[in-house]
């Protein structure tokens, strides 16, 4: 053992240290070459990525354009709400004692048990609500290319839930948002509830057609109405907010300066564009109101002159507002399984058979055939014999021409025609088509039905040709079907003097500071060939069903206003009568009751249709209705004592200089 | 007169004065301050709880540093066995009683505190070894045979610590003895023959007795952009960090990785990668320099040492300094995979910190007594 007590010379160590020195001096010279590479020659580079780590732009969702009606009423606007999303795959980077393991930066799924505790927060109205909510946040957790993103997956939230969430969004883990968003609001519920339509969260397979690009899962589109119909012009475009987030995806409240100075600008979102309709909202409450006590049914008001809806109510209507949040599996069953058929818009998605308002067809099919006349007589019985089958008539009329046929609404007259081959189903067809019916309207609300205008052809097609079928076709059973709306346009191209209008209910679309985008044209279609003496035989005998005191519908007149129309009740064929009607008052035996009219007599301005399913004879059940929309509109009071027309008066023309003229000079 | 020009006689505090070796404070402090910085950085808030604790260990770190600079070094040389066999005896009580954190067991708990017994034992081998090659008999024959039994005194705690498993500190303790081996027994052919023994047991290993998670790390380390979302998270993240910092830095507390928390492990591994973030080029420099000047500073003191026991001290005590630096700054940079090597005063971990304090002292205790003053 050598004594550490005297000096050592340790001389011939000293290479070594010199060397050492060396290495010593290589290694950090090293170490601050790549520094400088990091730092100095690549730092732009690696400025941008740590950039890229915690920038994150934000969707910012568009205002949804509004509805209005034609005086400026809101239909449809939005209400500030509370959106919840969900990012399914989070990056996790767990703390972990110094260098035992490489911390991995993994994202993990939500496990269970957060999903759990979320859901735990949540007002779930049924326990189907409960498992869509789980099937949509299992969804994200599933796609691990998805789950990157915040994805809504429950809008609208009640203010408890909201606060729920808000106070214990640090223990829900780093899953869970809260953003702001807005929901639909309908302030004239389901009075407009079909003009308007309503929302629902856009569907997967909407998400995987190309087409549809921009929907992003849990968004609302329009499913009916206006809203789906004009979703492309209401949708408006997203904007985008950048914010910065740290490692776990959340925002932070107070960034540093820098990470906001380079945050990317934020692009504001293009707000929806506002439709505003030709809908007059005060006829159209007026119109609802009418319906009072009548399960089911349908009403279109229609601007003679231009086409424009004025009114259009379908009861029962389902409240829009019920779409914006979840609807019980109960309360849904019920509407599936009413025979009311809530989902249906009667005025335009469901066709019926005519009844007596298509006499209106037979009779103007008739005065085309040269060798028709008008004013002989054919004396009803009650009923007629053709074919081996009985055609009844309500009760025996006695002799009738056209015009009595029309004002009493005698069946057998126009049997007699049919029986004669006046009327053929291929002449009644051409006329009717020229009239519109058979073919959609082009309102381009809903999804129209066709209507169904039988011919030869297609009674052989169907196989439904049977002697005599031209017999019920001429008084509007048999095989036609028409809609509502139809209707409408077919009296209001009586009203106006024989003018085929395309409905429209959009009168413009503006932006949201007012500009204009759209704005609709009255639009005609070929003019049907209806010469103006036949129209004006056939307007006489629609004013004869009002104002003459034989007419079907004298106990319905207005006062203090001259309207013309016509009467319809529908039998229902067997196949028709819906299975179980449990509904108290329905009774699906009963005929449907329609009535059509327009008015003023004089110069009309107003068609008006209502339909009320099996609500019996048409002037007691539908002609009120249409009294009360056509009063409110015109004005006609029933305060006012004056006059109803002094019987035997006859009462003026439409829309004709010369038949007022006629009436002054009388 | 003659007080005058002799000066007055020494009181006691000029003596202490005159006795410490002002240069290692004076890096010391330097670093010490700067590190006490950025770990305050790295926390949510200033002077967290994680801080205080740290700097509870500096002091008690400054103390034991103070306490072994004013023991004479061949007090050490006399007790370098016995706290050698006390060291691998406190590893083996770790294999024995591991508090297991995530796989590995490397602590032992006493009262609220961890000890890592892997760390001390580095200071304990220098001690050991540095005694061990000066005892050997100079000037003889075949030296190869004495080679066995430093091989021993190495293998014996690296295999305890690979044992746990912590291949890093294992490599880390044969990578320090192989320096002090280097500096004094070893010829350059050798030396040759070890490195490539090494690099060859290296190779062995990689094929047959690595850990798979190991294995992985290595990939990950060569190609860290493949594993950017999993496994190379933390090097991607990590030399994210050090570009972001460019040359004059984001500023203390304003690097966006750092306060944003996207780089992991702030505190351990990765503190280098947050100062390079808020200090630049310019502070990495900095720091850079002043370490090596710690390191050369300790061959100086090696170079002017009484006797080839201190040199070895000193040579061991650069050699830890510069490995600890160039491998977690090396890892940091991704110039060496991601293993559990600290940087000292940095990095958190009391054990770590107070072993790194003891050797300064060390460093003091010898420079008190070097030649050439």
């Amino acid at each position: 053992m050598i004594s550490l007590g005297a000096p050592e010379d340790l001389r011939d160590l000293r290479p070594r240290f010199h060397a050492m020195v060396g290495l010593v001096l290589l290694a950090f010279i090293g170490l601050v070459g790549r520094l400088c590479q990091l730092q100095i020659l690549e730092g732009e580079h690696y400025a941008r990525r740590a950039e890229r780590n915690f920038i994150d732009a934000v969707p910012v969702e568009a205002p949804r354009g509004r509805i209005f009606d034609a005086s400026g009423e809101p239909l449809a606007t939005n209400r500030p709400a509370y959106s919840l999303y969900i990012t399914a795959w989070v990056r996790d980077v767990a703390p972990v004692v110094p260098g035992v393991a490489v911390v991995r930066g993994d994202r993990k799924a939500m496990p269970d048990d957060a999903v759990r505790q979320l859901a735990a927060q949540l007002e779930f109205v049924d326990e189907n609500d409960r498992k869509k909510f789980v099937g949509a946040v299992n969804v994200l957790r599933a796609d691990e290319e998805k789950g990157h993103y915040a994805t809504a997956v429950r809008g609208n939230l009640t203010w408890e839930e909201y606060a729920r969430i808000q106070t214990r969004l640090d223990s829900l883990g780093n899953w869970v948002e809260i953003r702001e968003s807005s929901r639909r609001h309908y302030p004239q519920a389901d009075i407009t509830g079909f003009v308007t339509g309503y929302m629902g969260n856009v569907r997967p397979e909407t998400l995987k057609r190309g087409g549809h690009a921009g929907y992003r899962t849990g968004d609302r589109v329009g499913r009916t109405g206006i809203e789906r119909q004009w979703e492309n012009y209401l949708r408006g475009r997203l904007g985008a907010r950048s914010r910065v987030v740290d490692v776990r995806g959340q925002e932070v409240p107070t960034p540093p300066n820098e990470a906001l100075a380079v945050l990317p600008p934020d692009r504001d979102p293009i707000p929806g564009q506002d439709i505003h309709l030709t809908l007059d909202l005060e006829l159209q409450r007026a119109a609802y109101d009418a319906f009072e006590g009548v399960l089911a049914g349908a009403v279109v008001a229609i601007d003679v002159e231009t086409g424009a809806i004025l009114a259009m109510v379908s009861i029962p209507a389902i409240d829009p507002n019920l779409y914006e949040h979840p609807i019980p599996r109960t309360l849904w069953d019920e509407w599936t399984a009413s025979p009311l058929k809530p989902f249906i818009d009667k005025t335009v998605q469901e066709h019926f058979f005519p009844g007596s308002t298509y006499k209106v067809v037979s009779a103007l099919t008739a005065l085309q055939d040269p060798e028709f006349d008008p004013s002989r007589e054919v004396e009803c019985t009650g009923a007629v014999k053709y074919g081996g089958r009985r055609f009844r008539d309500t009760h025996a009329h006695g002799f009738m021409n056209l015009e009595r046929a029309i004002v009493e609404s005698c069946n057998v007259y126009f049997y007699t025609l049919a029986m004669e081959e006046t009327l053929t189903l291929e002449d009644m067809a051409g006329v009717a088509r020229s009239l519109g019916l058979g073919e959609r309207t082009g309102l381009g609300l809903n999804g129209e039905v066709r209507g169904r205008i039988p011919t030869e052809a297609f009674e052989a097609r169907t196989g439904t040709y049977q002697r005599g079928v031209q017999l019920n076709n001429a008084i509007g059973q048999g095989n036609v079907k028409v809609t509502v709306l139809q209707l409408a346009v077919l009296y209001a191209t009586l009203a106006n003097g024989g003018e085929l209008l395309t409905p429209y209910i959009v009168e413009r679309v503006t932006t949201n500071d007012g500009r204009l985008v759209f704005s609709s044209q009255p639009q005609a279609k070929i003019a049907p060939e209806i010469t103006a003496s036949d129209l004006e035989r056939v307007h006489r005998g629609l004013l004869g069903v009002v104002n003459d005191e034989s007419g079907t519908a004298y106990s319905e007149r207005p006062r203090g206003l001259v309207v013309v129309g016509k009467t319809g009740t529908a039998q229902v064929g067997r196949d028709q009568q819906r299975e179980a009607a449990e509904v108290e008052g329905w009774d699906s035996s009963k005929d449907h009751a329609w009535f059509a009219a327009y008015g003023p007599a004089d110069a009309p301005q107003v068609a008006v249709v209502a339909l009320v399913e099996h609500g019996g004879a048409g002037a007691d059940a539908a002609a009120p209705i249409v009294m009360k929309v056509l009063q409110h509109r015109l004005g006609g009071t029933s305060e006012s004592e004056a006059p109803v027309r002094a019987p035997g008066v006859p009462p003026p023309l439409p829309g004709r200089d010369e038949g007022r003229e006629g009436e002054g000079g009388r | 007169m003659n007080r005058m020009l002799l000066g007055k006689p020494q009181d006691l505090w000029g003596r202490i004065r005159r006795s410490i070796d002002w240069v290692v404070v004076t890096i010391a402090f330097a670093l010490i301050s700067l590190a006490v910085i950025n770990l305050n950085s790295a926390g949510t808030v200033a002077w967290s709880e994680s801080v205080m604790i740290h700097v509870g260990w500096l002091c008690v770190g400054t103390i034991a540093m103070f306490a072994v600079s004013a023991v004479d070094y061949r007090v050490l040389y006399r007790t370098s066995y016995v706290a050698y066999g006390a060291g691998v005896a406190l590893l083996g009580a770790v294999a024995v009683w591991a508090y297991t954190a995530k796989g590995a067991g490397r602590w032992l708990v006493i009262g609220s505190q961890r000890f890592q017994p892997s760390e001390l034992m580095k200071v304990l081998l220098i001690v050991a070894l540095a005694r061990y090659i000066h005892d050997l008999p100079r000037r003889e024959g075949n030296r190869v045979r004495y080679l066995f039994g430093a091989l021993g005194m190495v293998l014996v705690p690296a295999i305890f610590v690979i044992r746990q498993p912590d291949l890093g500190t294992g490599i880390f303790l044969i990578l320090i003895a192989t320096s002090m081996l280097a500096v004094t027994e070893l010829r350059l052919r050798s030396i040759l023959v070890l490195g490539s023994a090494g690099v060859l047991s290296l190779a062995l290993m990689w094929r047959y007795g690595m850990l798979e998670y190991q294995r992985n790390r290595i990939d990950v380390w060569l190609t860290p952009e493949l594993y950017a979302d999993d496994d190379g998270y933390q090097t991607i993240q990590a030399m994210i960090s050090v570009g972001n910092g460019g040359f004059f830095g984001r500023g203390v507390d304003a690097g966006t990785q750092n306060v944003l928390r996207f780089l992991p492990e702030r505190f351990t591994d990765f503190p280098f990668a947050v100062y390079a973030e808020e200090w630049g080029f310019v502070g990495c420099s900095m720091v850079l320099a002043l370490f090596i000047s710690l390191v050369l500073w300790s061959i100086n003191l090696a170079s002017q040492a009484r006797d080839r026991f201190s040199a070895l001290l000193c040579i061991g005590v650069a050699a830890l300094f510069f490995w600890h630096v160039v491998i977690n700054v090396g890892m940091v940079l991704q110039v060496f995979p991601v293993v559990g090597i600290t940087l000292p005063f940095f990095s958190r971990g009391g054990t770590n910190l107070l072993s790194m304090m003891i050797a300064l002292g060390i460093l003091m205790s010898v420079s008190r007594s070097r030649q050439y003053r």
